[in-house]
This record gives C-alpha cells, sequence and structure tokens, in this order.
C-alpha cells in the first residue's frame, strides 16, 4: 500500500458518524485543499454481533432477529433466513407460501430504492426529493403493516417453513392500488432535475475489472457492465419461473447506479404483478411443522445466496443436530461496497463529490457492521 | 424442470468437478444443484485457490472460519462464485486451533480478501500470513480473547462487567434460565 506523503496544509475531515448525511458509519478523509487524498473507513458503530447471538437461538427466534440485521430491508433478510433453514431441514414449501414471499420481497426492494432516491437527494441538497421518496414509501409501509402487523420490522412474518400467516383480505387489491404510487414516485424521478444529476455524472467511476476484484455485487456491479443477478443465475424461489429483465450499464459512475435503481424498481413491479395473478390458492406453512424438532435432525451445512436490493446477501448455517445453529455467517452486501470500494472511490477524488460517491454506493452501515 | 433439462444442468456440474478435481488433485464433491466444496490442506491454500481463480471462480464472496473446539481446530471456508460457469465452490482448510497460521489470498483478490481476513483475525484470532493489513475493524478498545470462539462465554462476561449480584436491581440478571 502506497502511503501519500503528509504536506503542511494537509488537514483531516470526518464524514460521520454524527454526520446528518453520512448514517451510522465513519469516513475520515485526508484533504488538501479540495482534494481527498486518503479515505479511512471506520465501521463498527452497529456492531450487534448477530452471528453470535443467533448460535444462542432457535430457527424461530433467530427468523425475528433476521429482520434487524439491516432496518432499510428487513424482509429480504428475512427471507434470506428462513431460505438457509429451510434447506438444512428439507421443507418443501407451499406454492403460495413462495409467491408471497417473493411479492413480499419484491415490495421490500421497490421502497429500499426509494429510500435509495431520498439518501442521494438528502446527500446531494435536493431535499424535496428525499420528502416526495419518503413520503411514498409511507404508503407501502402501511401495507406492510397491513400484511405482516409492522410497518419496518415484519417480525419474522417469513419463517422458515413458509409465512406466518396467509395474506389477508384484500390485500391484493392494496398492493395493485399501490402501484399507482410507485408510478407517480417513478415519474416524479424521470423529470430529470439537470442540475442534481450532474453531481452524479462521471464521478465514483468504477470499471469492470475493479467491480469484480474489489468484490461487487448487484446493482453496483451491474452499473459496471457485468450481467449477474443472483435472481437469474442462482434461482430461488419461483424466480426460475418469472419474466423480467436484469438492466445493465456499462459506465459504471454514480449516475449510472441511479438509472440501474430506477429501472429496477420497473422490474420489481413487472415481478409483484406476475406474482399476484399467478398466485394460487392454499396452504402457507409446511404442515406438521415443528422447528426445534426438525432442526434437531438437520445436519449439515448451507451457503444460500439472496439478491437484496444492495446486493449478494449470504448466509453460511452449520447444524450439528442441537436446536441452534453451530455457527452463522453473514455476508452484508454492503460489506464490500462500504469498505475496498468506497476507499478506491473516494481516494483521488474531490470534496464535493464525496456525497453523491457515497450514496451512490447504497449503503446499509447495518449490513457492514451485522 | 424438464428431465432433459435437469440432466443437462447435472452434466455441466459433474464437468466442472472433474476438471477441477484433476487440477486440484483432490475429491471435489457436489453439496445440491450449483454448490461444490473440496477439502484442502491449509498450506495449499494459494495454489487452490489461484487454480480456482483462473477456472473462473472470480468473486470472492466470503471467508468464513468455524471453531470446532472438540476437533481443537479452526475451519477456514472460502465461497468462491463463478460468474461464467455460476456456480459456488468452497473450498475448507482445517488449522490447529493453538497455532491458528494460514497464508493470505490477497495476491488474488486484493482488498476485498484484506477486509475478509481482517474480519476473521478480529473475531477468531486467525492469523493470516501476509496479510498487511490486520489491525481492528468493528470493535473499538477490545482488549479481551477474539470474540467469536466458542470458549468465549459473552454472557459471563457482559455479568461480570457490567452488573453487580448484590445489588438487588442488578441481580435478575444472574439467574439462569433453562
Amino acid at each position: 500500500m502506497t502511503e501519500i506523503e503528509e504536506k503542511q496544509g494537509d488537514f483531516e475531515m470526518y464524514f460521520g458518524p454524527a454526520h446528518p448525511g453520512s448514517g451510522n458509519f465513519s469516513v475520515r478523509v485526508q484533504l488538501r485543499g479540495e482534494r481527498v487524498m486518503k479515505a479511512v473507513v471506520d465501521p463498527g458503530y452497529l456492531h450487534r454481533g448477530f452471528e453470535k447471538l443467533m448460535e444462542y437461538r432457535e430457527p424461530m427466534q433467530n427468523s425475528v432477529l433476521s429482520d434487524r440485521i439491516c432496518v432499510l430491508e428487513p424482509l429480504q433478510w428475512n427471507l434470506l433466513h428462513a431460505e438457509a433453514v429451510d434447506t438444512l431441514m428439507g421443507y418443501d414449501i407451499p406454492e403460495r407460501a413462495k409467491y408471497i414471499r417473493v411479492i413480499l420481497a419484491e415490495l421490500s426492494r421497490i421502497q429500499s430504492h426509494f429510500i435509495w432516491y431520498a439518501v442521494m437527494s438528502m446527500g446531494t441538497g435536493f431535499t424535496t426529493g428525499f420528502n416526495v421518496a419518503m413520503g411514498y414509501r409511507d404508503y407501502m409501509l402501511d401495507v406492510f403493516d397491513y400484511i405482516t402487523g409492522g410497518r419496518l420490522y415484519p417480525a419474522g412474518y417469513i419463517c422458515p417453513g413458509g409465512v406466518r400467516k396467509d395474506l389477508p383480505e384484500k390485500a391484493e387489491k392494496k398492493i395493485l392500488t399501490l402501484f399507482e404510487k410507485i408510478d407517480y414516485m417513478h415519474k416524479f424521478a424521470k423529470k430529470e432535475n439537470p442540475a442534481w444529476l450532474e453531481r452524479f455524472k462521471e464521478v465514483g467511476v468504477l470499471t469492470k475489472e475493479e467491480a469484480i476484484k474489489l468484490g461487487a455485487t448487484g446493482p453496483i456491479l451491474r452499473a459496471s457492465g457485468v450481467a449477474s443477478d443472483v435472481r437469474r443465475d442462482d434461482p430461488y424461489e419461483i424466480y426460475d419461473e418469472l419474466e423480467f429483465e436484469i438492466p445493465v450499464l456499462d459506465e459504471g459512475d454514480a449516475y449510472s447506479r441511479y438509472l440501474i435503481a430506477m429501472q429496477e424498481i420497473e422490474e420489481s413491479k413487472k415481478i409483484v404483478k406476475q406474482a399476484i395473478d399467478r398466485m394460487p390458492k392454499g396452504e402457507v406453512k409446511t404442515p406438521n411443522m415443528k422447528p426445534i424438532v426438525h432442526f434437531r435432525k438437520a445436519k449439515g451445512e448451507t451457503y444460500t445466496r439472496n439478491e437484496l436490493s444492495r446486493g449478494e446477501g449470504a448466509i453460511y448455517m452449520i447444524a450439528t443436530g442441537k436446536k441452534t445453529p453451530y455457527r452463522v455467517k453473514i455476508r452484508g452486501p454492503s460489506f464490500t461496497h462500504m469498505i475496498p470500494i468506497l476507499k478506491h472511490l473516494l481516494t483521488d477524488s474531490y470534496y464535493a463529490d464525496v456525497p453523491a460517491i457515497y450514496w451512490s454506493l447504497n449503503q446499509c452501515p447495518a449490513d457492514v457492521d451485522r | 424442470m424438464s428431465v432433459v433439462e435437469k440432466e443437462k444442468n447435472n452434466y455441466k456440474e459433474e464437468k466442472i468437478v472433474t476438471a477441477l478435481s484433476k487440477k486440484l488433485n483432490k475429491k471435489v464433491n457436489i453439496q445440491r444443484k450449483k454448490r461444490l466444496w473440496v477439502s484442502i490442506e491449509p498450506k495449499e491454500i494459494v495454489d487452490a485457490c489461484s487454480i480456482a481463480y483462473d477456472m473462473g471462480f472470480e468473486h470472492l464472496s466470503t471467508i468464513s472460519v468455524t471453531d470446532w473446539i472438540e476437533k481443537n481446530n479452526f475451519e477456514i471456508a472460502y465461497h468462491l462464485w463463478s460468474y461464467k460457469e455460476k456456480m459456488l465452490l468452497t473450498i475448507k482448510a482445517r488449522i490447529n486451533r493453538e497455532n491458528p497460521t494460514i497464508s493470505s489470498v490477497t495476491s488474488l483478490w486484493s482488498k476485498n480478501a484484506e477486509l475478509c481476513e481482517r474480519e476473521c483475525h478480529e473475531f477468531y484470532g486467525v492469523i493470516f500470513k501476509g496479510n498487511i493489513n490486520l489491525t481492528p475493524l468493528m470493535l473499538e478498545d477490545w482488549d479481551g480473547p477474539p470474540p467469536f470462539r466458542k470458549d468465549f462465554d459473552w454472557r459471563k462476561y457482559v455479568q461480570q462487567e457490567y452488573y453487580n449480584e448484590s445489588n438487588p436491581r442488578e441481580d435478575n440478571y444472574f439467574e439462569v434460565k433453562k
């Protein structure tokens, strides 16, 4: 690692953890005038030790715990945990439960991309964008509340063996009315605000080779020209039966990352529509479900991957015949995005571009620290 | 999925397994669809990873450590994804718990591997030879033993560190629930 020699007049600036535009995450940037010479990333403000906590709890308790890994996309983490346990226990999930899982995961992806839009605008001084996106996201939270019982945290609604309860009455109708709100938001985002979007163009460019080497996944990798999506490459639930596109752009700058997010909202909408149309009737839980008994019988390991809204999320779980897992390793997508990639992109950029680069990576400090 | 398609998929995995087994000189196993694993000696880790890298397993998903305290060893697992073959390969190596040292793979995945190894070093105390940056990552001012090891009882640690049994307001933290 080549260290840049410090000169007289160089100074350090803290971006976070108590900065309005940083989240619970800290970056120390060493500046020479307006130029960033070096960036030191300092995670750990949200470290809660989930991996160790899960070793002391039963699968159903862990299901509730898994929401808390990332506050911005709890339903998708719920799904990932449930899938890992299902694989270990050999549960065959009823078809209807699979459809409900996918609908909720995709709605969660859309609301997470709304937050992405919101924080990108807030970080770069476009406060109207923040208010509009967070406002439209709230309609989606109302639907989550109606279905799962929790606005933010579903408290393990997607649990091993299926989902806790069937969709309530008129839930499909409520989801379809949500589409109007999503379209409004999309229209708002499409009416380009040139002065604001100019800040993202040709900023924080990540090439294809660098993206693969530094471990980029999800929208960040797709914005750098690699057509990779866990839903397509390593399909889970019913994704192999659904039709959807994977948006890919070659530029690799902050603006193309933003465009990918906007296109993904459209694709997720397509998925939800198809899933609602095709959803069969029937059970939503595996019959004769006894998670503790069945988990004691499960011996072995699994590496389960999911496409979260930020990229590849994975859980490595080992069961040794006890009622609690022997080892749980959690891979959060922001872990690689926020440490090596952010450091790489910030070096030799301008200080004014720091928020644009920082937020274009769609970070979640909670899944970096776990 | 039709029967023909299923056979096609299995055929693809078997093809990779044969090629990998030949190059690594080890038995590569199929765990389930799109999941392969191989167990190797710790001294071969860099060679094995570079063979896998050359065969298309370019994405280092993560590195995980499992503390097998009864067998007195740590199992280090490297989870690699291939964008070309669309398959996951897990390379496992077991190292002694008393002297947990293994070579670093930073030559292949630079900063990504450096970060994963830093995390493993902090939580399990595994030393990665060749990694120049094994500084603390998440835990601030921590001078106790590596906390994710199986012999570290965090409940006991929290009781001793933060609660007083003779204080009537805090004695309920000392009741053992079964």
